[in-house]
């Protein structure tokens, strides 16, 4: 009996250091290198830019929020056996920072927050010195990240140099057309309901490009936490503007926005809810949400809607 | 100013929910909490509040809806089979009850925890909130929330008054209640279900965490301040619904403040002042009983030193403050104290510079001394200590002896008529 | 020696606690009408043997009857005044408060104290001569007082058969004799009262019948015949070494005190 378990242990033991040796030069079984990006949004990105040439793997789902994933031992797994890393940076994956600095000296960690020129970028108030990560809602910022993303990929990959910037001409151009969508759609909205109410602070590069006013209950992470003034304060600048609609995340619970109606209705002031928006995450696979493109058009339809 | 007005006029519909939300929390779990604080279940509150997760995150992942009934539900089976768990844990096996205690909360709060991350990581993520778990999420209640709360508060409350007098019998000596043939586990059954109910909706007003603070701080509070399990259930269920007004308070008050700390804070602030300022048990009370007692003692000492002088010289009355000090050494402000005290008590005449006894003063220096020799006889005839080991004995004890107490003396000793030194023992007059 | 009606019954009775057991088939029976003292050595099950009676722990084997009954049929003739350190004194309740809870029943669950209640519990404080403290904080009592209070609690059940915890332990020579005077008044009114004593010296003089336990059952009898120096030998002399080590067996190795089958049956057993 001793003898059956311990060659079972052996064997267990052999089996899990095969599976190591294969992946330690970061290549999936047909040896094309494997890509490790945190947020949806970035991995369709590079998989937009790499092409059949990458396995891309997103470590953040559609509904997760970024700002409080705690990555498991499956995910820095992952992220070890990759062979290059790209994330948002500016303190988005608020509770996974030490690890990129660690495996910066392994491979090649890619922040797309660092590729845009820091001008363009906003100040956070509550935190000084720090940055909103939120870059992916400005189109054009997204297209300078995109451009610094492709020359670090290019640099690494020199072999498909050519391929890479093919791609990432064809994506700049549907990026720039979304970018024309959005501004044109949201000039439809009348001034006076130019505002956009929702969970977190995460729409304010949105607001910026596209000349919305918007609010969040919190702060611009989702770990800040809001009490009864925060609540009492948005409810009374919604019933005093008027504000046809207010906004749910896919990755934020729903139950502040619900109290913010309720409170808006003993105001007088039957606000409804807009629709539900994607903010730090995209939509499920499959579906045209769950692309970048077809998230941001997602947002800015359902937006137009609500608020026209 | 303006903001205190504006919060109690409660015209605003969101301060009126997540007011009178964590009024009703409060005082339902400080309730309950009264009965676990006597019954020395507190650490059993605290390891239910934690185990109380896994129990949610299952029953969201099972029916994928936010119904406050359907995860009071959940959180109630998981709050009970913990509560189980640490019962039958130290009777069945080698482990400790505090080893129990310990066990069952880490491991099911572990669980929970899982439950509640591999919930966020699967996508729903705009469900679950598990920050709001953890410390609760007061400021956004809304009314059917409220309802709910309502609802179980009024379940907790008719069943405490119906069963009054058997949690106070099941509290107190439950071996004695059972033996009279009161139904002792479907009492303790009835106790604990409602104890993990307050638990179950008292977390969402202060979380996971914080919930032991709601439950206990409100009946320590209470309990220095009355002799009575009612008026102490009634006080502690007043700094329960306090705590969660001025929380509120201080969440509608300042930006980003989470009411359910403050809650807590508040109700922490409130047992200091009771440790503080409670009457008879609070440190200030039991200083300035201290304070009594000194000047007592100091003035009494004074007196003694008015009789032995007058013992000493049968024809003087008054004497002066270098005498007094000759014959028993104050410092000058122990001197002033007491002298101050007699005074104020009429025990003492002014003679110039000098001091004589009245009347009634000569009575009381005569009662001191009295005591002391009497207290001689008593250590040297009952308990057999030599008659040099016995004066400071004396010295102390004199000043507690009551007037019980000297009776019960006079009749051991037989009214005996000198100490072991053969002082005379002086009698009041008749 | 087989009485007639008996106040209690104990048969073959075998208890633990904390699995090791401390009782081995013990077996006797008490009369009515009696002052009796059951006295042995500390740890020799005094108080295991209570509980069992008082229903407050399982026997391994074995039964009880009270008055011919069993506890349950015959609850309101019986009351039980647990040991004084049992409970912890300071708790929010006056004196009054805690000697009327000896008028809580089964029966009354829902309702509250009547007059009639106030009243027994008015009289029972007047017994023990606690009257005058009925107000009093029970944790501002001294220990005489309170096993007092215990005492009234249990006269307020009205019952006819009491069984006592050790209520002469630490208490002062006021109390001792107030008790006294009680235990004698009992008496008189044909009240059978069974108390777990401590000291072996006083028993003779307090009790009319002794039960002399250490473990197993030494002797039970009226006092005279209880009393010989062989018995009481017996009785304080010692453990029982093999006893004692089988007893350590069993707890250590979790062994069943009894076969599973085993149903003891009422009456004779047989080989």
């Amino acid at each position: 009996m001793k003898k059956i378990i311990l060659s079972a242990l052996i064997t267990m033991l052999v089996i899990s250091c095969q599976n190591s040796s294969s992946s330690e030069t970061g290549t999936d079984e047909e040896g094309k290198p494997q890509i490790v990006c945190t947020t949806g949004m970035l991995g369709d990105m590079v998989q937009h830019l790499m092409g059949d040439s990458a396995e891309v793997k997103v470590l953040m789902g559609p509904g997760v929020d970024p700002h409080l994933y705690k990555a498991t031992q499956g995910d820095i797994r992952l992220l070890t056996d990759a062979q290059a890393i790209v994330y948002n940076g500016l303190h988005l994956e608020g509770k996974m920072g030490s690890i990129f600095d660690k495996l910066q000296k392994q491979k090649a960690v890619i922040a797309a927050g660092d590729m845009v020129s820091p001008g363009r970028l906003i100040n956070s108030t509550s935190f000084a010195g720090a940055h909103d990560p939120h870059i992916w809602f400005d189109v054009s910022i997204w297209i300078e990240a995109m451009d610094g993303v492709s020359r670090e990929l290019q640099k690494l990959y020199p072999d498909w140099k050519n391929y890479i910037q093919k791609n990432q001409m064809a994506y700049r151009q549907e990026l720039e057309e979304l970018h024309n969508f959005c501004i044109s759609k949201i000039r439809s909205i009348p001034d006076s309901q130019r505002v956009m109410i929702t969970a977190h602070d995460a729409f304010k590069y949105f607001g910026r490009a596209y000349n919305m006013e918007v609010r969040g209950l919190q702060g611009i992470s989702t770990t800040a936490e809001y009490g009864l003034q925060d609540v009492t304060e948005l409810v009374n600048y919604i019933s005093s503007k008027k504000i046809k609609a207010l906004f749910v995340e896919s990755s934020v619970p729903k139950r502040s926005i619900e109290a913010v109606i309720e409170g808006c209705q003993g105001k007088e002031h039957p606000v409804q809810l807009g629709g539900e928006l994607f903010s730090d995450a995209m939509g499920s696979a499959g579906t045209p949400e769950g692309t970048y493109t077809g998230m941001v058009r997602h947002n800015v339809n359902t937006i137009v809607n609500a608020l026209r | 100013m303006d903001k205190l007005l504006e919060f109690l006029s409660f015209q605003d519909p969101n301060v009126r929910t997540v007011t009178f939300g964590t009024i009703f929390l409060g005082m339902s779990a400080a309730t309950v909490g009264t009965f676990a604080f006597l019954r020395k279940r507190s650490l059993v509150g605290d390891a239910v509040a934690h185990a109380i997760l896994p129990g949610i995150a299952i029953a969201f992942m099972l029916f994928q809806t936010k119904n406050p009934f359907v995860l009071m539900s959940g959180a109630l089976i998981s709050g009970w089979i913990a509560m189980l768990l640490i019962e039958h844990l130290s009777k069945a096996t080698k482990l400790k009850p505090d080893t129990a205690i310990g066990l069952v909360l880490s491991v099911f709060f572990g669980i929970g925890i899982l439950l509640l991350t591999s919930i966020q990581h699967s996508g729903a993520g705009n469900q679950a909130g598990l920050d709001q778990f953890l410390f609760g999420k007061a400021a956004s209640m809304t009314r059917s929330d409220l309802l709910a709360y309502g609802i179980v508060a009024l379940i907790l409350l008719m069943a405490v008054i119906l069963f009054f007098k058997e949690f106070k019998v099941l509290s107190f000596n439950p071996d004695f209640a059972q033996a009279s043939g009161l139904p002792v586990k479907r009492l303790q059954f009835i106790l604990s279900t409602i104890t993990v109910l307050a638990i179950s909706i008292g977390i969402q007003s202060v979380g996971v965490v914080l919930m032991a603070a709601l439950l206990i701080t409100p009946a320590a509070t209470a309990r220095s301040w009355t002799e009575s399990l009612l008026v102490m259930m009634v006080l502690a269920a007043i700094a329960g619904g306090l705590s969660g007004l001025v929380g509120s308070y201080i969440s509608f008050a300042a930006p980003n403040m989470p009411t359910g700390p403050w809650i807590v804070m508040c109700l922490s602030f409130l047992a200091l002042f009771s440790l503080f300022f409670a009457p008879k048990k609070g440190v200030v009370a039991r200083i300035r009983q201290q304070q009594q007692n000194r000047k007592k003692i100091l003035s009494e000492n004074l007196l003694k030193t008015f009789y032995h002088l007058r013992e000493n010289n049968p024809s003087s009355r008054t004497f002066s403050r270098e005498e007094l000090l000759e014959k028993r050494p104050f410092s000058d402000t122990e001197y002033n104290t007491a002298l101050g005290r007699l005074r104020k008590q009429f025990y003492l005449i002014p003679e110039g510079h000098n001091w004589s006894l009245s009347e009634k003063g000569y009575e009381e220096a005569k009662r001191v001394v009295r005591l002391h020799r009497l207290w001689e006889m008593y250590l040297t005839e009952r308990m057999r200590l030599k008659a040099d080991h016995i004066h400071p004995n004396a010295e102390t004890i004199e000043h507690i002896i009551t007037p019980e107490i000297e009776e019960q003396l006079l009749r051991e000793l037989d009214y005996p008529e000198t100490d072991p030194h053969h002082s005379p023992i002086p009698y009041p007059r008749k | 020696m087989n009485i007639d009606a008996p106040a209690l019954e104990v048969h073959n009775l075998t208890a633990s606690y904390n699995r090791k057991p401390v009782l081995w088939d013990i077996d006797f029976q008490l009369p009515q009408g009696q002052l009796i003292g059951i006295v042995g050595p500390n740890g020799s099950g005094k108080t295991t043997l209570l509980k069992n009676i008082m229903g407050l722990m399982e026997p391994d084997s074995g039964y009880v009857n009270l008055f011919g009954k069993k506890l349950n049929d015959i609850r309101e003739r019986v009351s039980y005044v647990p040991q004084r350190e049992s409970v912890d004194w300071d708790f929010p309740a006056n004196v009054f408060e805690v000697v009327q809870m000896g008028r809580y029943r089964k029966n009354n669950l829902f309702k509250r104290m009547t007059a009639r209640d106030r009243e027994i519990t008015t009289q029972s404080l007047e017994k023990v001569n606690m009257l005058e403290y009925a107000k009093r904080q029970i944790s501002q009592l001294s220990g005489g007082q309170q096993q007092r209070v215990f005492i009234a609690r249990s006269l307020a059940q009205q019952a006819d058969l009491y069984l006592m915890d050790e209520p002469f332990v630490g208490v002062d020579a006021a109390t001792e004799e107030s008790i006294l005077n009680l235990l004698t008044e009992m008496k008189k009114e044909g009240k059978t009262v069974i108390i777990v004593h401590h000291d072996l010296q006083t028993a003779y003089e307090y009790f009319d019948w002794i039960v002399l336990l250490n473990t197993r059952l030494v002797a039970s009898g009226p006092k005279d015949e209880v009393f010989t120096s062989n018995l009481l030998q017996e009785a304080y002399g010692g453990r029982l070494t093999v006893l004692s080590r089988i007893g350590d067996l069993i707890a250590k190795k979790d062994f069943p005190i009894r076969e599973s089958n085993f149903k003891e049956k009422e009456g004779q057993g047989d080989g």
